[in-house]
């Protein structure tokens, strides 16, 4: 009998597609050094954002006139406003309020996105044309003008902005999960399900929606970066975050532009953050469509 | 195919309709009656007088037939009056529709200019210094923010080269120096972020192209490697392309808002900006509705397009 049960063991420990996510995610990493690269990013950008209050050598929002427009030095590497903040501490609070918009707005987004996506993809007909038509208007109108336009409606804030980017965000979402949706229900199992006699919701929950989580999870990592993007156009138009919070585009637009020549350095530190962190949110989806997505690997 | 062409257009009607819906209704719930707004900048106003400015405006009317005569004016194309400047919309949006055409033509004339020859170099160079580098511009076209862009552009040009472009709008038809000199910088401000997403497909439809059996042939039968990269596998990788062109043309709207705020251009974007802030809510609706109408029917005509370009698809 022993000799049966070793014989039997190398058969069951061959590894048949039993690779994590994680683990799948950590291999892609190894072999790219880009990818790598971007996981760095954000895991610094998630920790100034966590440890502002630490990392911060001034408070933010205290104004001291006497010391206006100093260019950087060791005291204020990244230089004084013109009302004698700095800069650098700005900056590092202004990886907060990104990070905050960003996730909320990508959170809600995605949620609602995904929501609809279930609900048109699993039972199509008539409610899957009605809702879908409904997701064509809203794409319809390019994401600015619009997130603008609801802003202008519900007043210029933060939070107010955020709402308007996760709009923005549901129709694209919804049609990624929809799609997925409509592929899962493919499967035999699914179908099996079914003749078993297992409710709608259940088949749904347990059996569909673990098949859409990939797909959406890559999606909002880029979308990440660009509800970053589209926080700091708002605030730089006037009409997302308001003074005297740091935000970076409420920096680059308040005295990044009217000081720009004789003090660049307001206007570059607070851009090139923005840049840094949606280039890591951008090539850090791109590295999980790769880890995840063996279909989409050749696109672009 | 024509049947497809009518369908198409039988439901991009709905649609529009539904975005004309979510426009108006939004221009519904401002809060503060846009009137207030406009009134507080002239100080006390009576009731009477508001109310009177209220009947003028058709606002003391029941919201569904305020909309249908919205609808009305925009199928008659004549969208009424500015709350603010009181000048008909239509003399505003002649004016301003050239600008933000001219800048969008030209931007997405950059755009090409720049994202296909590096995607081409990119792909035939796979894993090389030139791909990393093509690449790397790439996604920096994604991530740089276009309004960071324009200010560094604006600034360094003037502390490096003296130069700004000449303040004010000169129209292309009657100063065409002047014109190109405002329109230069901020297109290729706006062309560059274009040029991303071009160039990451290009790169990727001329790598899958590049290994068809078509091309072996053409390598085979000894054919230089420009014709072939050019003649050859460019052709059919460019048809996926067209799409994804189509598909920036939102981006390319919504980017010539914030391009012509920084570069102070007078065109439908900084119309609709200004307008969103002193909450003229008609000219936000129509310029809105402009916009969605032009993005669904460009929409409509890459698809038709691509099956012109690609024999193989057929509607």
């Amino acid at each position: 009998m022993s000799t049966v049960t070793v014989q039997a063991l190398p058969i069951e420990d061959v590894p048949v597609a039993t690779v994590s996510r994680g683990q799948a995610l950590w291999a892609t990493l190894r072999r790219k050094p880009l990818g790598l690269a971007s996981a760095a990013l954000l895991v610094i950008l998630v920790l100034t954002a966590i440890f502002a209050d630490v990392l911060a050598p001034f408070d933010p929002i205290e104004t001291r006139p006497e010391i206006r427009l100093s260019p950087p030095s060791r005291a204020h590497p990244f230089g004084t406003d013109d009302i004698g903040r700095d800069v650098l501490s700005r900056v590092i609070y202004g990886a907060r309020i990104s990070l905050w918009v960003g996730l909320l707005a990508v959170g809600i987004g995605t949620a609602a996105g995904m929501v609809i996506g279930l609900v048109c993809g699993f039972w199509e007909g008539r409610i899957d044309m009605i809702l879908q038509r409904v997701m064509d208007a809203i794409q319809a109108i390019p994401g600015l003008v619009l997130a603008l336009a609801i802003v202008a409606v519900l007043k210029p804030s933060t939070t107010n902005a955020m709402l308007a980017i996760a709009v923005v965000i549901i129709p694209g979402n919804s049609r990624i999960v929809r799609g997925a949706v409509m592929s899962a229900k493919q499967n035999r199992y699914v179908e099996a399900a079914q003749a078993l006699g297992c409710r709608q919701l259940h088949i749904l929950l347990i059996h569909i929606l673990p098949n859409v989580t990939a797909p959406i999870l890559i999606i909002a990592s880029i979308w990440l970066g660009n509800a970053i993007l589209i926080e700091a156009s708002l605030s730089y138009l006037g009409v997302g975050t308001q003074p005297p919070t740091p935000s970076w585009g409420l920096m680059l637009s308040s005295t990044g532009r009217a000081f720009m020549e004789q003090a660049p350095w307001l206007a570059i530190f607070p851009g090139l953050a923005i840049s840094l962190a949606v280039f890591g949110f951008n090539l850090f989806g791109d590295t999980l469509r790769d880890a995840w997505d063996p279909k989409l690997r050749r696109r672009g | 195919m024509y049947k497809y062409v009518v369908r198409r257009f039988l439901l991009a009607v709905p649609v529009l309709l539904l975005s004309s819906l979510i426009v108006f209704s939004l221009m519904r719930v401002m809060p503060g009656d846009a009137l207030i707004a406009l009134m507080g900048e002239s100080g006390n106003v009576g009731e009477r007088e508001l109310q009177k400015l209220r009947r003028d405006l058709g606002l003391d009317r029941p919201y569904y037939a305020q909309y249908g005569i919205w609808l009305w004016q925009m199928v008659s194309l004549d969208p009424g009056y500015s709350i603010f400047t009181n000048e008909p919309i239509a003399v505003a949006l002649k004016k301003s529709i050239p600008v933000t055409l001219e800048l969008a033509t030209l931007a997405l004339i950059l755009g090409l200019v720049i994202a296909i020859p590096v995607g081409v170099l990119s792909a035939t160079r796979q894993d090389t210094a030139p791909d990393y580098m093509g690449r790397i511009i790439a996604m920096s076209g994604l991530s740089l923010p276009d309004f960071w862009l324009g200010t560094l552009v604006i600034t360094f040009a003037a502390i490096w080269f003296r130069w700004i472009p000449p303040l004010g709008y000169a129209s292309l038809w009657e100063a065409p120096l002047t014109n190109l000199q405002q329109f230069l910088l901020p297109a290729a401000v706006l062309g560059f972020r274009l040029s991303a997403a071009t160039m990451r497909m290009t790169r990727s439809t001329v790598l899958e192209v590049l290994r068809e059996d078509y091309v072996r042939t053409a390598w085979a039968k000894g054919l230089g490697g420009r014709i072939v990269v050019y003649k050859h596998a460019l052709k059919n990788a460019l048809i996926p392309v067209v799409t994804i062109v189509g598909g920036q043309l939102g981006t390319l709207l919504a980017g010539t808002v914030i391009v012509e705020t920084i570069f102070a251009l007078p065109g439908m974007g900084r119309l609709t900006v200004e307008a969103i802030l002193f909450r003229d809510y008609p000219v936000v609706q129509t310029n809105v509705m402009l916009v969605a109408a032009t993005l669904v029917t460009l929409n409509l005509v890459v698809d038709l397009t691509y099956a012109w370009l690609d024999p193989r698809i057929r509607y």
